[in-house]
């Protein structure tokens, strides 16, 4: 299936499912707008493109991406994923682990694992990127952080 | 006269060492990142956003123009060295630039591209100082239609100068103004969108919403490949262009600083554009065409000039209107509206200090870029070596900090992490992010222009049609959908004849 083909199905999906939540939160009429009414006119044009570019993707030849795999073509796919997986795991751990620590992981991990760096460079970059951004934000600009079980 | 007094309000403002410190770090700061790939101006005015809600907000926004100026002058400096454009309005710049440092010119490329840059940023400071007043008296006329309408044409222009397809440019611009909606409803006080989740009561922020489009999908973007990137070496000499470079450039830096001013104030349109069309103008007018692409120092001098001026241009629906032209100057609404103050035509009588500051500061932050740009040229060289495996996890940082201080919710970093995702799909299947940020920034005052007219008027959309600036708007609009769908059809022609 092409790539242009795909999206615009979930976008389609995405528009009905707003459109029918805006119908819920009421439309109101012309004379008095209810608060769906943007949010269903949002949504019916958002159905509206989809369709536009799934029969684009359909009809014209050239200007479309291809096949879903040429995406990533030439590309590692595993980096970002293993990015995004390492971030999860610290949006879920920083309110309990407090910033400083949590980030020094976080950085160790993607240093050394996903970039592969020497364990000098690692050690070096992450506990300065961490307590240079921690004494930046918290201390210089009082920004609060989560300071996590140990307090810091 | 006038003039000149609103420039002494200007220089008073910009004179207060906290605000001529601000200006500095913030042209600094966006000449930095200017220089450094994988980081926008837009990515990093959403992270320093925050920084802002602890100093006045005049010197908020002196703080991020500097950033979105600065930027355009960094920018300059890795289209030349490294043929990587520091930000998108760069992208042309590398095909001269590049070059010029091939042919050993790396010198007069950068100090044609830093004059350029001065002279037609001083340039749109003087026009935007000139013309932003007048607009002011117009825009005090416009009532709900005529906002509504203008912000639909805005909305349309973007979409049409979409890089690629103009429908997948509207479909964003749709879930923009979709996102925007989340939260309380302000006339009714019913939540929309909310799933009981009490953080999404206040809407989905501006912040984590950037900087996952703009910043987190980049990093996603460039640890995918690796970069190789190939520095100059040699040392870089003699900054200053010669008599002859100084003639070949002279018209192509005029032309690009009042080409990049209009194309700047046009909502959707900014410094991209501007640098693009003064390229191809440049290269139009030349009697040597064939030299552009191959050193020619018209096509660094132009665009760079362009893509200044427009920097400058864009500030003029924002500060007259309060419609921004383009994402950079939504989150400067953003930032306004943190501080309390209402962008639009009031701006000028209520906070004068704040409108003729940030043009006086711009007049002093050109200056400040010219000098930070010539002699210390060999630092940013430097930072240009500086890996992605190191750049990276700082720009992660920015981003998780920056979006968790704005509220102290672990809420926004969980979202900014999920925008991040999304735009990295959308890049990848090429969905342009403007739109979508742009529409969601207009959509509470869309909304409220379309439900107040309709009100007026009592339920018919005649309203917006019975207007003159709003008839003008909506026709503008159609025109561009309709120019749109011609060229798809000659697309689709072509190919039947083929």
């Amino acid at each position: 299936m092409k790539a242009d083909q795909v999206s615009p199905l979930f976008w389609l999906t995405f528009g009905l499912v707003s459109a029918f939540g805006s119908i819920k939160l009421g439309l109101g009429t012309f004379r008095e707008p209810g608060p769906g009414l943007l949010a269903f006119l949002a949504s019916s044009f958002i159905c509206l493109m989809a369709l536009v570019v799934l029969f684009q993707s359909l009809f014209l030849k050239r200007g479309f991406l291809n096949k879903l795999s040429t995406l990533w073509e030439g590309a590692s796919w595993r980096r970002p994923l293993a990015i995004g997986v390492i971030l999860i795991a610290y949006i879920f751990s920083l309110e309990r682990g407090g910033f400083l620590l949590t980030s020094l992981i976080m950085l160790f991990i993607i240093l050394k694992l996903v970039e592969k760096l020497s364990w000098t460079r690692t050690i070096v970059i992450s506990l300065s990127i961490s307590v240079g951004t921690f004494l930046l934000f918290n201390k210089i600009l009082k920004t609060t952080l989560p300071r996590g079980l140990f307090g810091f | 006269m006038e003039f000149f007094n609103n420039l002494m309000v200007g220089f008073s403002v910009i004179f207060q060492p906290l605000n001529l410190f601000f200006c500095f770090l913030g042209v600094f700061i966006g000449t930095l990142i200017g220089v450094l790939p994988g980081i926008g101006p837009v990515g990093t005015m959403a992270i320093l956003l925050p920084i802002t809600y602890g100093i006045p907000p005049t010197t908020a926004i002196i703080l991020l123009a500097g950033i979105y100026y600065g930027a355009q002058y960094g920018g300059s400096t890795t289209s030349i060295l490294v043929n990587i454009p520091g930000e998108a309005a760069s992208v042309i710049t590398c095909l001269d630039g590049y070059q010029m440092a091939l042919q050993g010119r790396a010198g007069p490329a950068l100090g044609i591209a830093a004059f350029g840059s001065f002279i037609a940023g001083t340039f749109s400071v003087i026009a935007l100082q000139a013309i932003a007043p007048p607009l002011v008296r117009v825009a005090l006329s416009f009532g709900p239609p005529e906002y509504f309408s203008l912000m639909v044409l805005g909305l349309v222009i973007l979409t049409y100068l979409a890089q690629k397809s103009m429908a997948k440019a509207l479909m964003m611009a749709g879930v923009g103004l979709l996102l925007g909606t989340v939260g309380l409803d302000t006339m009714t006080g019913q939540p929309r969108f909310a799933f009981d989740i009490p953080e999404l009561l206040d809407g989905i922020g501006l912040v984590p919403l950037v900087m996952g489009l703009f910043g987190i999908s980049e990093v996603f973007l460039n640890v995918e490949k690796v970069v190789q990137r190939e520095v100059i070496a040699a040392k870089i000499t003699r900054l200053l262009p010669s008599l002859q470079d100084w003639a070949e450039s002279k018209w192509a830096i005029a032309r690009g600083s009042v080409i990049g001013f209009f194309l700047g104030v046009i909502p959707g349109g900014g410094a991209v554009l501007g640098s693009l069309v003064s390229y191809a103008i440049e290269k139009r007018v030349s009697k040597n065409p064939e030299k552009f692409g191959k050193g020619a120092i018209e096509g660094v001098a132009a665009p760079e000039s362009a893509n200044n001026s427009a920097a400058g241009g864009a500030f003029i629906p924002l500060l007259t209107l309060g419609i921004p032209a383009n994402v950079v100057m939504a989150i400067l609404i953003g930032a306004l509206m943190i501080h309390g103050i209402t962008p639009g035509p009031m701006l000028l009588k209520e906070h004068p200090d704040l409108f003729w500051g940030v043009i006086a500061s711009m007049y002093v932050g050109n200056a400040m870029l010219l000098v930070l740009n010539l002699p210390l040229i060999g630092l940013w060289v430097q930072l240009l070596r500086v890996p992605y495996s190191i750049l990276f996890p700082l720009i992660l940082f920015f981003c998780l900090v920056g979006s968790y201080a704005v509220n102290n919710s672990i809420i926004d970093v969980a979202l900014m992490l999920l925008f991040g995702l999304i735009g990295y799909l959308m890049r990848k299947f090429e969905y342009e992010p403007a739109p979508l940020v742009l529409a969601f920034v207009l959509s509470p005052i869309m909304e409220q222009a379309l439900r107040q007219s309709l009100i007026l008027s009592g339920g018919s959309f005649g309203i917006f049609l019975n207007r003159p600036i709003s008839l003008g708007c909506l026709l503008m609009a159609i025109f561009l959908l309709v120019l749109s769908f011609i060229s798809f059809l000659k697309v689709r022609i072509k190919e039947k004849e083929d």
